[in-house]
């Protein structure tokens, strides 16, 4: 059985093509993935074109099913998709397509340091940083919370972490939703997602997570630049992690509570791992309430892993956080689903939004961009992989009109991970990116050849895709420097 | 057939494949790809009697279902579930019985975390000599 997508993929201009909704039955609306010449290569050569055509499928999809340049294969959504449907016209919510590690996400923090301040102390840095930042499979983090104090992290995100001491109040005006989400319910939590999560946040976990030290090496839209505090040759830190245990197991009992919801209303499905229910009935209110209580859990674990990075350069720089300027840039999501307005055919309408591996990307103007950047668009964060950059955009106009407010959320993976292993044979990764000046420490033992400079697509192309397409515009290329990975 | 599993690409996941000549066959290499995927899972001697019956209509759901138990027990708990015996699996059943043994997360060697086993290409297929059983992991 090949592997390959033998569909069709007609192209609409230089970075769109479209699956027609013809291609298969039950499709509702088109098919529309972003790439330009080069990355629509790698992309036909996985399935994750059909699943866009599957979501296609899903009741009160509006628009068209979209992908990101990073699209590859995920399961039920593909990773880089994007769905709005519409909760008034029987729409759904499907918890595939946020993902088991809802609201995973990513965390930009700008410092008043130099490269020549942090490259003579680099190793000891990342040292101190696996030290301090709990990472790796199953680990448990140094903050712990009893159950009172769990629920109130669920309900109020980040604020409960910050007034607990680990942050700063301006941490919030700069995260998506000021880092919580108003309509979580802890009580469609279950104990056994309470238990899985309890001892995790503060934790960045394994896989594609990392924390990364990094230096501003080019700026290209510099007004936007000044905006988030960037200037070249400045140290950054990027933070990417998400929901950890307990998003993982929300996302399963959802999953297993609507196994047999399509069917109770009407609905078929191409793939059982998109099982839905519409955003109004009661299963999906459910569904809303827990994945927003895990949303809340992953902003707060990004801000007291924020914390104990601030604390290791504090140590180092031996002064404190505030005097070394370490703000926070801006924090998204790009697992989620969100209720937001979009103009739909002269109407203003309240969809559902799903990003399953994508990046809220709105535009200067837009309310729920913070006053200090609302006159540029919000900062849209892409993590490229830990050997060349990641890159700073800023969400433009035609991402409200083309994308629902929606841009890409990384280069996407290119190799599967046993390839990567594979191609890793007699190598020392964690040699050649020193050679290539990142010092990189990881807690698993395939964890650097997993994640690999080649086992991704090159950010640089991603980003020019979406560049290219207006979606979002390129602001500053980051290159990796120090990095900790689980 | 000898009982067996292999894993296989799955982009940014992971893929198990396990043949057997019959369905209750399955399970024991199901298990034990489970535990591959996440490492090398050293257990100390401590163990305790374990046992799991769920019923449905879905013989390849039941098999997820069963391995998501374990990856509770293991996430949860750091336990790892050792001497496999299968009592019953058909289409409306599983019964599955071991010792569940405490993790020993010194002597182990931890690959990558297992967030679930997901529903995607979730199957059990019949082939020439006994049956095929696919599931996916997400990383």
């Amino acid at each position: 059985m090949s592997d390959n997508y033998t569909g069709p993929l007609e192209r609409i201009d230089a970075c769109r093509w479209r699956i027609p909704k013809g291609y298969k039955a039950g499709m509702r609306v088109d098919g529309i993935i972003y790439a330009d010449e080069r990355l629509i290569h790698s992309i036909r050569e996985d399935k994750s074109p059909e699943q866009v055509a599957n979501v296609a499928c899903l009741p009160g999809i509006v628009g068209q099913s979209l992908a990101m340049p990073d699209i590859h294969w995920g399961y039920g959504f593909c990773i880089g998709g994007v769905a709005a449907t519409d909760p008034a016209a029987g729409g759904v919510i499907s918890p595939g397509g946020v993902g088991y590690d809802i609201n995973c996400g990513v965390r930009l923090i700008r410092t008043d340091l130099t490269r020549a301040e942090v490259q003579p102390r680099i190793e000891p840095i990342v040292n101190r940083m696996f030290d301090t930042v709990p990472c790796g499979v199953g680990r448990g983090g140094r903050v712990k919370f009893d159950r009172g104090e769990l629920r109130r992290l669920m309900r109020d995100g980040s604020r409960f972490v910050v007034e607990s001491g680990f942050g700063w109040d301006q941490d919030l005006e700069v995260t998506e939703a000021h880092g919580c989400l108003p309509d979580a319910d802890p009580d469609c939590v279950s104990s056994r997602a309470i238990e899985r999560g309890a001892d995790q946040c503060g934790t960045l976990g394994s896989g594609n997570h990392f924390m990364e030290v990094q230096v501003v090496e080019e700026i290209v839209d510099p007004q936007s630049a000044a905006a988030f505090g960037l200037t070249i040759g400045q140290i950054t830190l990027m933070i990417h992690s998400g929901s950890r245990g307990l998003g993982y197991q929300v996302c399963e009992d959802a999953i297993h509570e609507l196994r047999n919801v399509p069917e109770k209303y009407g609905i078929e499905l191409p793939d059982r791992q998109l099982v839905c229910a519409p955003v109004q009935s009661k299963e999906g209110q459910r569904y809303m309430g827990a994945m927003q209580a895990a949303a809340n859990f992953a902003w707060a674990n990004r801000q007291i892993m924020t914390h104990l990075a601030r604390e290791v350069f504090s140590e180092i720089f031996r002064r404190p956080p505030e005097l070394l300027g370490m703000r926070v840039v801006y924090d998204v999501a790009h697992n989620i689903a969100k209720l937001e307005e979009y103009e739909v055919a002269g109407e203003v309408k309240t969809l559902c939004i799903h990003r399953k591996g994508a990046t809220r990307a709105f535009p200067a103007g837009h309310p729920e961009v913070p006053l200090a950047y609302r006159q540029v668009g919000q900062p849209v964060l892409v993590p490229g992989d830990m050997g060349r950059s990641s890159w700073v955009l800023v969400g433009q106009p035609a991402a409200m009109e083309q994308t629902f407010g929606s841009c890409c959320h990384g280069a996407g993976r290119l190799m599967s991970r046993g390839a990567a292993i594979r191609a890793a044979k007699g190598r020392s990764i964690e040699k050649e990116l020193l050679a290539g000046g990142v010092v990189a420490r990881a807690r698993g033992r395939t964890g650097l050849a997993e994640e690999q400079p080649a086992a991704y697509k090159d950010v640089n192309q991603v980003a020019e895709a979406v560049d290219a397409a207006g979606i979002s515009r390129k602001v500053a290329r980051l290159r990796p420097i120090g990095v900790i990975k689980g | 057939m000898t009982p067996h599993y292999e894993l296989f690409d799955h982009t940014a996941d992971l893929g198990v494949r396990v043949r057997a000549a019959a369905l209750a066959e399955l399970v024991p290499p199901a298990t034990e790809a489970l535990y591959a995927a996440i490492g090398e899972v050293v257990t100390t001697d401590a163990a305790r009697p374990w046992t799991l019956e769920l019923r449905g209509d879905d013989p390849a759901v039941l098999l997820r279902d069963y391995l998501a138990e374990l990856l509770h027990a293991f996430d949860c708990g750091q336990q790892r579930l050792t001497d496999v015996h299968v009592m019953e699996f058909t289409p409306q059943r599983i019964r599955v019985s071991g010792k569940m043994r405490a993790v020993d997360p010194a002597a182990s060697d931890f690959a990558r975390e297992i967030k679930a086993v997901t529903y995607h290409e979730l199957a059990i297929r019949p082939i020439a000599g006994g049956y095929e059983a696919t599931y996916i992991v997400d990383i």
